[in-house]
């Protein structure tokens, strides 16, 4: 079985737009390997950088936020990102599973 | 994607029927579908991959296209008999899964709207409340009352409709009582053995937001077996 949890992220994501916030939706597109969340999987960034919801297991958490407050500033609507298996010098972004994982952001206006 | 389509799904979410979204990843355009109605000339060519994605209820990127489908199943039925203390916690650890809850008592004072806010209580004995109620093998009954008057009908009905999940609150000896009873009715062992009584998994807890953790797990346990 699959959907078997619901999140409410879009409901927040409503509450947020309602609240006149800036919000970007990712959205775990395609996973390889050993990843953490499933595909679907999904999270919200406004513009001053507050999240809500997960694409990984705190993984690449900070590097989607860079990437949502980067879409805001830049105006741009959408934008799809990859992460790979991580590395000593790029921890931060890296996915210590050995998986890989796509991300799909997209502004809601 | 726009405001207002963020709100559309919302709500189509909340109305508990099937549909998908589905996303062009190349320029942002996304539309929403439901099984059987036709969609936008840009997606329409990829209509029979969506239904595809839909018959193996996943989501994910049609391949070698830039289209992503997210899809929204109908949540598990479960139906509560017995709107009791562990039924309200059951309530709350229910609200973040993707189960659709009902409960039966005939009790009114059990089954108030305040004990229960936004919840559909059935305020009548199960044989009847259960023709309000469609249900087939993917639902799941959890009987708590402990009360046969109220219990067994809703447990022959749960036998009968095949429910994938069926527990039953009781101590090992009112379990084996109940077993005895739906022997007499006429149940054979399978379907008496298909009821998990004591219900819940062995977490040791007593309290009722305790032995509602255990039933959940279970049902959650099982829901993945299915």
């Amino acid at each position: 079985m699959k959907n078997s949890f619901d999140e409410k992220i879009l409901e927040e994501a409503n509450d947020w737009l309602n609240a006149n916030q800036k919000v970007v939706l990712a959205t775990v597109i395609q996973t390889w390997g050993s990843s953490p969340r499933q595909v679907g999987s999904r999270m919200i960034v406004n513009e001053t950088g507050d999240f809500s919801g997960s694409v990984s297991g705190g993984c690449v958490e900070s590097a989607v936020v860079r990437e949502c407050i980067g879409l805001i500033k830049d105006n741009k609507p959408c934008k799809k990102i990859e992460f790979k298996v991580s590395n000593e010098s790029a921890w931060e972004v890296g996915l210590a599973c050995g998986g890989e994982i796509a991300v799909y952001l997209e502004q809601i206006n | 994607m726009k405001h207002s389509q963020l709100k559309e799904i919302i709500k189509k979410k909340a109305s508990k029927i099937e549909f998908a979204i589905v996303t062009n990843l190349e320029n942002g355009l996304s539309e929403i579908y439901e099984p059987g109605k036709s969609l936008s000339k840009e997606f329409e060519i990829h209509k029979e991959q969506i239904d595809n994605f839909f018959k193996l209820k996943k989501n994910g990127v049609i391949e070698n296209t830039e289209i992503f489908i997210e899809t929204y199943i109908r949540p598990i039925k479960v139906i509560i008999v017995g709107a009791v203390h562990i039924a309200q916690y059951l309530v709350d650890f229910a609200k973040s899964l993707n189960f659709e809850i009902s409960i039966i008592d005939p009790r009114g004072y059990f089954a108030s709207e305040q004990r229960f806010p936004d919840m559909k209580i059935i305020n009548k004995w199960p044989d009847e409340a259960f023709k309000e109620i469609e249900t087939n093998e993917n639902s799941a009954l959890i009987a708590l009352t402990h009360d046969p008057k109220i219990d067994d009908p809703a447990l022959q009905h749960a036998i009968n409709k095949k429910f994938y999940y069926i527990g039953a609150l009781g101590s090992k000896k009112t379990h084996e009582n109940r077993c005895q009873r739906l022997k007499e009715a006429g149940f054979n062992s399978d379907q008496i053995n298909s009821i998990h009584g004591p219900i819940g998994i062995k977490l040791g807890g007593r309290s009722a937001p305790e032995i509602a953790l255990s039933i959940i797990a279970q049902l959650v346990s099982e829901t993945y077996k299915k």
